[in-house]
């Protein structure tokens, strides 16, 4: 007894508060991402779900699907979409943040509009844009018709390029008002007082720029970056609901392929496989992510 | 140090789970959301609890879930041993909620679903084998078949329909068209039908199962079977909806439209003729009163070919097998049978019931004439990836990522994988 109360003294006592949240952590994320590890190890489909023999396969699904031309696709497709809209939505929420932080009548009441599109369901982005995106009735290619600038409709997303190309416009514009507001918090954090002395000193507004405020929002921005690209990596809803997947597999991500091969055509430890791609590589960037972080706490 | 690099790395993958949580963990919120819908809950209180049924289902249309409503209250009523419930599954979910549960054990008594699907479950051994429990004798052949998995018969169809032509009569009398009855006039008269803003012919050709359904008719009507696409037939199929798509007389757009976005385009007049389902008539009849339409037998090569949708009952092993078998005897009884078809607009599975069907409805009548040339899909367990093969092909075609011949090249070597 004595033994558990000195256990408990000091430092230990934090074990205790944080046991909660580790085994709700362990019942509910632990689990079924062991469960879905073991899945990929072994040939579960359709016949023997129920059945329980199932056999134990090593790494063979993991070969099949990097033989899987479709799965390959999927790869490409979510670094290059994850990538395109980091870079893009990265910079235009940056621009609007210095736009906004300049105090203007309304600059506040603007910037809260401009969070709209991060709150409104996926699912209701994703249609709106399908509507923007359709060939005859699409409101874009009405637009581009009544300027001159096509003579022909553009068929969105029915063409593989064009379909990518409007996926990652409908990311972008939801991701945006994420960047926006994460730097806007950023820029708020950097003492005006920096600013002040570095206008008397003479400094132009560039040089600020890449000698003041770049340098001192740089944990800001590697933030963002960082769990903008988790956020943008596994995408699904978007692409389920525009294109699910299409034209003939051309926009699909790991997410929606995984969930066809498992839940369309009943092939779990592959699908399972897929996914598990999927989580090493957001893992990896969570290690890098918790690395920065951590050193400049200890900083 | 170490024990702070652990803990950084079990973090990690902590929030990358979190993260992917989202995907994962959604079911369990859908299914206390469906649980609000559950219904006929009426005669719960009095029922024990080894009396009750509950059955999934997933028609998200009003109608059909007020015939089922209906249904399931006057067996409530009639009786107090059993107790059924109904709960909606989102049609885009059912299969994986179906997967879910016969892993986890969380299965409902009774199912409703779509027959292609039916052999796939049945060989998971989910489902009660019901051989001479129930008489099929005077049911359609194609219908039964799709029930049926190594000559056991693993459910009973609920009820059958199949795809018909629709047309815009309006439209047709302008462009001073007949009706088409074969594919060089359908192909002649869409495109004479199509203009700037409207398209001769729409029919949903999504990359699922949905477009599977839409197409196959076409193979069919050739001569082939689901497993020939490689030959000189299933060419001809794939290189006519390919002709349709590039002389403009259908919109590539199809391959993003389900059958009920095709249905919005015709009743808008965006389409002046749609390949479709009878379970639409009553929303079209809603929602444009004023369109004059009418209905045809899809028009044929070599032979009439329609595909056979429809949903079947299956009994989940384990479950409450004998109160669900109870329900079954009532809601298969001819009474009952009548009341669900005729306001779901359904065609009943069972032939004698389906001859007596319609007797003033002439659009009915033509699919109940179409009935007879239905073919079912499958029944194969691995037909998803027959179809998933099938979809990929004329998506191919007629986005003209591969021409008709490499497409059936593609689609053939995975057939040939799956069916020896």
């Amino acid at each position: 007894m004595k033994s558990v109360k000195k256990f408990f003294q000091y430092d230990n006592i934090g074990l205790l508060f944080v046991l909660p949240a580790f085994l709700y952590m362990l019942v509910f994320v632990g689990y079924p991402i062991i469960d879905n590890i073991i899945l990929s190890f072994q040939n579960v489909t359709v016949k023997n779900l129920v059945s329980g023999s199932r056999d134990f396969v090593g790494l063979k699904n993991y070969f099949d699907i990097f033989k899987d031309q479709v799965f390959i696709k999927a790869l490409w497709n979510t670094l290059f979409f994850t990538v395109s809209c980091l870079v893009i939505q990265f910079i235009i929420g940056f621009g609007l943040a210095l736009f906004f932080c300049k105090n203007f009548k309304f600059a506040k009441a603007v910037r809260g509009l401009l969070m709209m599109p991060w709150m409104i369901p996926i699912t209701v982005t994703a249609l709106i844009f399908k509507f923007i995106f359709g060939t005859d009735v699409g409101i874009l290619n009405y637009i581009l018709q009544s300027f001159g600038l096509i003579q022909q409709n553009i068929e969105w997303l029915t063409t593989a390029n064009t379909a990518m190309f409007a996926i990652i416009c409908a990311n972008i514009w939801i991701g945006i008002p994420f960047n926006m507001i994460l730097i806007s918090t950023g820029l708020t954090t950097i003492p005006k007082e920096l600013y002040e002395s570095a206008s008397i000193d003479g400094s132009g507004k560039l040089n600020t720029f890449i000698k003041i405020t770049l340098p001192l929002l740089k944990p800001t921005i590697e933030s963002v970056l960082i769990l903008g690209f988790i956020y943008t990596f596994k995408v699904f809803d978007l692409v389920y609901v525009m294109t699910s997947g299409g034209p003939v597999n051309s926009t699909h991500m790991l997410s929606t392929y995984s969930y066809k091969l498992s839940f369309e055509m009943f092939k779990y430890s592959k699908g399972s496989a897929v996914a598990n791609v999927l989580l090493v590589i957001l893992l990896v960037i969570s290690i890098l992510y918790l690395r920065t972080t951590t050193k400049e706490e200890d900083a | 140090m170490k024990l702070k690099k652990v803990a950084a790395l079990s973090l990690a993958t902590v929030m990358v789970a979190g993260m992917l949580a989202g995907c994962g963990n959604s079911p369990a919120a859908e299914e206390s959301t469906g649980a609000a819908e559950q219904t006929g809950a009426e005669g719960e209180e009095t029922a024990s609890a080894e009396g009750d049924v509950t059955i999934w289902y997933y028609w998200e249309n009003e109608g059909h879930q007020k015939a089922l409503d209906e249904l399931i209250k006057g067996y409530n009523d009639s009786q107090d041993e059993v107790a059924v419930q109904a709960k909606y599954v989102p049609f885009a979910d059912f299969k994986k909620q179906l997967s879910i549960g016969a892993s986890a054990d969380e299965l409902p008594d009774l199912v409703i679903l779509d027959n292609p699907d039916h052999a796939s479950y049945a060989s998971m051994g989910i489902f009660a084998d019901i051989t001479g429990k129930f008489d099929v004798s005077s049911y359609y052949d194609g219908p039964v078949a799709s029930c049926t998995l190594d000559e056991k018969l693993y459910g009973v169809p609920f009820g059958s329909n199949c795809l018909g032509l629709y047309y815009n009569e309006d439209m047709l009398n302008e462009a001073g068209c007949t009706v088409p009855t074969t594919w060089d006039e359908l192909k002649e008269t869409a495109e004479k039908l199509s203009t700037d803003s409207v398209s001769g012919l729409a029919f949903c050709s999504l990359q699922n199962e949905e477009g599977t359904f839409n197409f196959m008719p076409w193979v069919w009507s050739t001569g082939a079977t689901s497993y020939e696409m490689n030959t000189e037939n299933g060419v001809k199929a794939l290189t006519f909806v390919k002709d349709l798509v590039d002389s403009g007389a259908m919109s590539k757009e199809c391959i993003n439209w389900t059958q009920g976005d095709v249905m919005n385009q015709f009743i808008s007049g965006n389409a002046a003729m749609m390949i479709n389902g009878p379970w639409q008539i009553a929303t079209m009849r809603e929602e444009a009163p004023d369109l004059k339409w009418n209905v045809a037998l899809i028009p044929k090569d070599a032979q009439n070919a329609s595909a056979l949708g429809g949903e079947n009952y299956a009994v989940i092993a384990g479950g409450n097998e004998e109160g669900a078998l109870k329900f079954l005897e009532y809601a298969t009884s001819d009474e009952q049978v009548n009341f669900m078809m005729n306001t779901m607009g359904y065609i009943s599975a069972d032939k004698s019931i389906a001859e007596t069907q319609f007797a003033d409805d002439p659009i009915m009548k033509v699919f109940v004439e179409e009935m007879q040339y239905a073919q079912a899909r499958g029944p194969l367990p691995e037909w998803p990836d027959v179809s998933d093969a099938i979809s990929l092909a004329f998506n191919e075609v007629m986005t003209g990522s591969a021409t008709p011949e490499e497409a059936a090249a593609t689609a053939q070597s995975t057939i040939d994988e799956i069916v020896q």
